[in-house]
């Protein structure tokens, strides 16, 4: 019985956390809706450059930004979304720096 | 009368009638006359005008430029459209990976060239889910080629905030292994004693992981994961246990999962504290070399600190790990038994923009088997080839019991390109 508990709260903690992500989630859609339009803001390049200074030498040497294309970019970027810890905003940030430096 | 014949007949008297008129209009009116002709006079100047700028043009290649212009424009619009479609295509595809190449001399031994490569793939679907995948591909010392997967999840950004993690995963335990180990990253030729498979940290898992970061305060920042996975087997031989592998598994012959994280500070960009551990039940799955069922549940921990500071062209780095398999009187390696392994790092780039780095690493690593039990001081000096691409020297002192391959000093030169 005390085994089937450790199992099962740390499995419903689990789906409490997943069910707050979906309710979020359509936060986040709203959200990068509303960052598309805009993509212009000079502040994105900005905050992207210091984004991308401050977190990329963590682990690596700094790749030039012309090393991909813009849509490269987009998928590299998503997996050091994940590995790097970085929010949504961020990767966005960082994102536009490397495609308007590329 | 029938109508056709009758509209014939109007058209011919207007006719008539128009011609008659015009010499009239046209005398009625000298002065319109004049002023087209002046009109007709200025209109020929201004021809004349355009036909000598025309001439000039194509003497002096007005005209090329101007074609060169348009052809210009036409380039820089496809390439527009072009890349738009990169930016706001719903699903992107991307290769990469690494590759190295090593010549390894062992002290006391035959020196060989070795060789690797570990293609990742990332798939991407509208900003949202993401699939990623890593292969390691090696040659086997018989000339085998050996395939493993490394790693396959499903990332699922739940929220700006939270990815969830779903397949096979590198263990969050430490930072070596998840974010360190390839070629390409690690400044030495060669992993940390204790760090690569059947030591003391754990190499990949098979389960659920959320994971994610928060900017805190102005430059701070936290990131964190949380995972449930199958756990990892446990290894007997000669009434002990051999080793713990934990390298991601399909399976949970004890079925108890195995619950861990980590947590890491930032409080400047440049610098990094972290905690990570992991706890469960685990279980004796094979002994002597052959499958084994039945064997006690017995409990399992793991424990790490890891640490890393950036200052100028100064990188430093150190890391411990523990994992402990608790004791179990009926099973056939009834005994305690615990790894620990631990490293200090610093790598250093010459000059301002020099390509040449050094770079020295301490690496404890004690095992309950004393023919694993390593002490290594390792040096290295890289050439940065291009940002992703180094050329590495290393050599490395190792003490361990006498007459075994953790005794043997080695030399290793590698090139590792991240691509």
């Amino acid at each position: 019985m005390r085994t089937k508990l450790f199992t099962l709260v740390p499995i419903a903690a689990i789906s409490a956390v997943l069910g707050l992500g979906m309710l979020a989630a359509q936060t986040t859609a709203a959200a990068e809706e509303a960052k598309a339009t805009t993509q212009s803001d000079p502040m994105q390049f900005v905050n992207g450059s210091k984004t991308w200074a401050n977190t990329c030498a963590r682990c690596h040497n700094m790749r030039d930004p012309k090393s991909l294309r813009d849509d490269q970019w987009r998928a590299a970027i998503a997996h050091m979304r994940v590995r790097a810890g970085l929010t949504a905003e961020e990767a966005k940030n960082v994102l536009v720096f490397l495609q308007q430096s590329n | 009368m029938n109508t056709t014949t009758r509209c014939r007949k109007y058209a011919w008297s207007a006719s008539a009638l128009a011609l008659l008129a015009m010499p009239a209009l046209a005398q009625m009116h000298p002065e319109r006359i004049a002023e087209l002709e002046e009109q007709l006079t200025a209109l020929t100047e201004q021809l004349g005008e355009l036909k000598a700028e025309l001439d000039e043009a194509k003497d002096n290649g007005s005209i090329e430029t101007i074609r060169k212009d348009v052809e210009a424009n036409k380039v820089a619009i496809r390439a527009t459209q072009s890349s738009t479609a990169f930016t706001e295509a719903t699903s992107v595809t991307h290769l990469s990976g690494y590759a190295s190449a090593d010549y390894v001399s062992v002290e006391d031994g035959p020196a060989a060239f070795v060789a690797n490569f570990n293609p990742m793939f990332h798939f991407l679907y509208d900003n949202k889910i993401l699939w990623e995948a890593e292969l390691e591909v090696e040659v086997e010392e018989n000339g085998d080629t050996n395939i493993g997967l490394e790693y396959t999840t499903v990332d699922w950004f739940l929220n700006d905030n939270l990815t969830l993690v779903a397949g096979k995963f590198l263990s969050p335990i430490g930072n070596f292994r998840q974010n360190l180990h390839p070629s390409w990253i690690n400044k030495l030729p060669s992993a940390p004693a204790g760090f690569g498979h059947d030591g003391a940290a754990p190499i990949s898992e098979v389960g659920l992981q959320i994971r994610g970061g928060n900017p805190v305060g102005n430059n701070g920042r936290i990131t964190y994961a949380a995972y449930v996975g199958n756990g990892p087997k446990i290894e007997g031989e000669d009434g002990e246990i051999h080793a713990v592998e934990a390298e991601g598994f399909a399976s949970d012959p004890d079925d108890e999962k195995v619950f861990g994280g980590r947590v890491a500070f930032l409080p400047m960009p440049n610098l990094e504290f972290a905690v990570s551990g992991a706890t469960g039940d685990v279980a004796v799955v094979e002994n002597d070399g052959a499958d084994l069922e039945g064997d006690p549940k017995r409990g399992y921990t793991v424990f790490g600190f890891d640490a890393n500071y950036r200052w100028s062209n100064l990188d430093l780095r150190g890391e411990f790990v523990s994992q402990e398999v608790d004791a179990a009187a009926l099973s056939v390696a009834p005994e305690n038994t615990k790894w620990e392994t631990w490293y200090a790092q610093a790598a250093y780039r010459f000059g301002g923009d020099s390509n040449w780095e050094g770079v020295v690493r301490y690496t404890d690593f004690k095992s309950p088997h004393a023919d694993d039990t390593q002490e290594q001081l390792a040096l290295g000096v890289n050439y940065l080839i291009a940002p992703s691409a180094m050329l590495k020297f290393g050599y490395e002192s190792n003490e361990g019991e006498p007459g075994e391959i953790t005794d043997a000093d080695r030399w290793i030169v590698q090139i590792a390109f991240g691509y």
